[in-house]
């Protein structure tokens, strides 16, 4: 059988050795996996399943299509944070920059001595899933053709400062830089998993449904039996028929950090641990100006990163660029005092930080199987924050910046290099900065101690039959380096053990 | 409704001699569009923001009217200072309606231009259907010269 269903009227119904939920990084790396090894697999995906020629342009667009609720899911804490995460075939994978980054080593022998999985065991197999997975997503570095201006005075600044920086490695074969990764790579060359894994999944034989947010898994007695949910028509969000799922061996849950523990919540899975861990990488960007255009959006959307600070002070550091529509809101002001400042627009490049933050939060479900996040950062983590901009701005006068704008409320609009060390003072109430959360991790964390964890070393849920999280969720620790090349390679890791 | 936050995106990204205003941008076709394909969510705080915009000159500029009677200097000022006022609830009630409405003033043919970035093409929703064979032909895709490899599993583990 081969076959895609898509948003129905009428009732669905379907039934595979695995059902696998959600078919970003996780999801669809499981479901491949699990599809190579002769299992026959269904897929259920939430969102609407969109090729390249689909893609939107503008990042209204963007926000339409393929992120989650219009990318206005917030933290609920101090400060409103918005978490960045998409609802499209394809996850995320088809919304980041596609960053693959190798699981530090240190992080397997972290989760071995506070978690009880791991360890160099572990370290192993992830090398070698993600050996496979850079071959056959074509991971490569940005070609330096596709670089653009602001990305190339990353570079120079990186040299000047020693941040010992280096071009990315991403999952796109033969970047065309057009500088559209947030919106979907329209020239298909970014490797998301809607263009990649899926595709092969149907190949194989596998059922994909689009359009299909699940509403719970359907247990027997302590197995867990299929999935059960409702259809919703992506431009509508008019209700359609009924769908349930029923898995003969198992149902892997990849629906991501804040929907796969939302999503076991609310089907009945008892665990002291669920919702626990979430954690995050909650950057801000700080916009360098110089005498020069930049022109940001031409070139590579992201093609430069260090991760020197990632142990001390718990950093990473990368550039990043952003259409006019959203500079617009970024820039602090209105009226015609930001106008005068958008004015700038092709002489600014905005680079990023990304915090390994310590500050745990909880995940939970809310009304309309909706997650609620709780998390703020403690004062430590501010204090990363803050010196994350100064690191940045420092990185923005090394490569020739006149000034730089952090967007901190409270702190002058812009400032010059003799004013740099302001930043070390900046205030450390989360409510004075613009920041999002990015780079999700927890709320079904692994480990070998029920009363801790939600699931063990494999990803199979305590306590239940049948049930695996395949996702960033099972990651109980902050990686403090882009996660999708983790994620894959643990999905990849769980599902093959799954079928051994 | 649809007045009110007119009224705020106008103050907020007025015209310019060196930009097109978001008057210039097609606003009121955005925001008609934009009502329809958002969720009612988030239009609600979008209103919500226009109105806290509307209601709020008295603690920025001391005079007791709402925004849209205030003269164009005055107005121009509260724009600025309830955008970067100190109560973090008002500035971010604010911030939403400069979210919405940054998006249809930045990604104008006309703002795009003055920015030496090309138009965007039309972008209707579209999406795969049950209908649809998968087409390996979506945008100028090179994933056919790279497609992922099919081992068997276990092969690397």
């Amino acid at each position: 059988m081969r076959s895609h269903i898509a948003f129905r009227t009428e009732p669905v119904e379907l039934e595979a050795d695995y059902v696998v939920v959600g078919s970003g990084a996780g999801g669809a790396t499981a479901a491949v996996t699990l599809a190579r090894a002769g299992a026959s697999v269904a897929l259920v995906e939430a969102g609407a399943w969109r090729d390249p020629a689909h893609y939107p342009a503008s990042a209204y667009g963007a926000m339409r299509d393929l992120l989650e609720d219009w990318g206005s899911q917030v933290t609920r804490g101090r400060a409103l944070w918005p978490i960045v995460q998409a609802r499209t075939m394809g996850g995320t994978t088809v919304v980041n920059s596609a960053i693959a980054v190798r699981t530090p080593g240190d992080i397997f022998r972290q989760w071995e001595r506070e978690r009880g999985v791991g360890g160099d065991a572990m370290a192993d197999a992830i090398g070698r899933h993600q050996d496979a997975i850079e071959r056959e997503l074509s991971v490569e570095e940005v070609p330096r053709g596709s670089l653009g201006r602001s990305n190339l005075l990353a570079l120079a600044g990186d040299a000047a400062a020693d941040y010992q920086g280096h071009v990315m490695k991403r999952y796109v074969a033969s970047c065309a830089g057009t500088g559209q990764c947030l919106q979907g790579c329209r020239k298909g060359r970014k490797q998301s998993t809607n263009v990649t894994y899926v595709p092969e999944l149907l190949r194989l034989g596998g059922d994909v449904l689009s359009c299909a947010p699940v509403h719970r898994v359907a247990f027997e007695s302590r197995r867990a039996r299929g999935v059960v949910g409702r259809f919703v028509h992506p431009e509508t969000r008019a209700k359609g028929g009924r769908f349930e799922v029923r898995a003969r061996r198992a149902v892997v849950v990849a629906a991501s950090v804040t929907h796969s523990p939302a999503l076991l919540e609310r089907s009945g899975l008892k665990s002291p641990a669920l919702g626990s861990l979430f954690r995050a990488h909650p950057g801000t960007g700080v916009f360098g100006c110089y005498d020069e255009p930049v022109d940001m959006n031409v070139g590579v959307t992201q093609g430069w990163a260090t991760t020197k600070f990632r142990e001390s002070p718990g950093l990473k550091l990368e550039t990043l660029a952003i259409p006019p529509e959203l500079v617009a809101s970024r820039i602090a002001g209105g009226g015609t005092a930001l106008m005068e400042r958008l004015a700038r627009y092709r002489h600014v490049a905005m680079w990023c930080h990304a915090v390994r933050a310590e500050s745990c939060g909880t995940v939970h479900n809310g009304l309309g199987d909706r997650p609620v996040v709780r998390y703020q950062l403690d004062d430590a983590d501010m204090r990363r924050f803050r010196d994350g901009m100064r690191l940045v701005a420092e990185l923005h006068f090394a490569a020739g910046a006149r000034s730089v704008i952090p967007g901190i409320h409270g702190m002058p609009f812009e400032l010059g290099p003799d004013q740099v060390h302001l930043l070390r003072e900046a205030p450390l109430d989360p409510r004075r900065y613009v920041a999002i959360l990015s780079h999700l991790f927890g709320g079904c964390p692994m480990g070998k101690d029920p009363r801790e964890s939600v699931c063990d070393g494999d990803g199979r849920v305590h306590g239940v039959e049948g049930l695996v999280v395949a996702d960033a969720s099972v990651i109980p620790t902050n990686l403090g380096v882009n996660p999708q090349h983790t994620i894959m390679a643990l999905a990849r890791h769980f599902a093959t053990r799954l079928v051994q | 409704m649809l007045a009110l936050v007119r009224s705020a995106c106008v103050a907020l990204y007025p015209r310019t001699d060196a930009l097109p205003g978001i008057e210039d941008t097609d606003l009121d076709a955005f925001l008609v569009r934009f009502r329809r394909e958002s969720s009612f969510l988030l239009w609600l705080g979008v209103v919500a923001g226009a109105f806290v915009f509307a209601i709020t000159p008295l603690i920025t500029t001391g005079i007791p009217l709402p925004a849209f009677l205030l003269s164009k200097r005055l107005r121009d000022r509260h724009a600025n200072r309830i955008a970067s006022h100190p109560i973090y609830l008002l500035r971010q009630a604010v911030m939403l309606v400069k979210l919405a409405a940054g998006l249809c003033w930045g990604g104008h043919p006309k703002v795009r231009a003055a920015f030496a970035l090309p138009p965007y093409p039309d972008e209707p929703s579209r999406w795969r259907t049950s209908f649809d064979e998968p087409s390996p032909s979506s945008g100028d895709a090179t994933r056919d010269a790279s497609p992922a490899k099919t081992p068997p599993v276990g092969d690397t583990a």
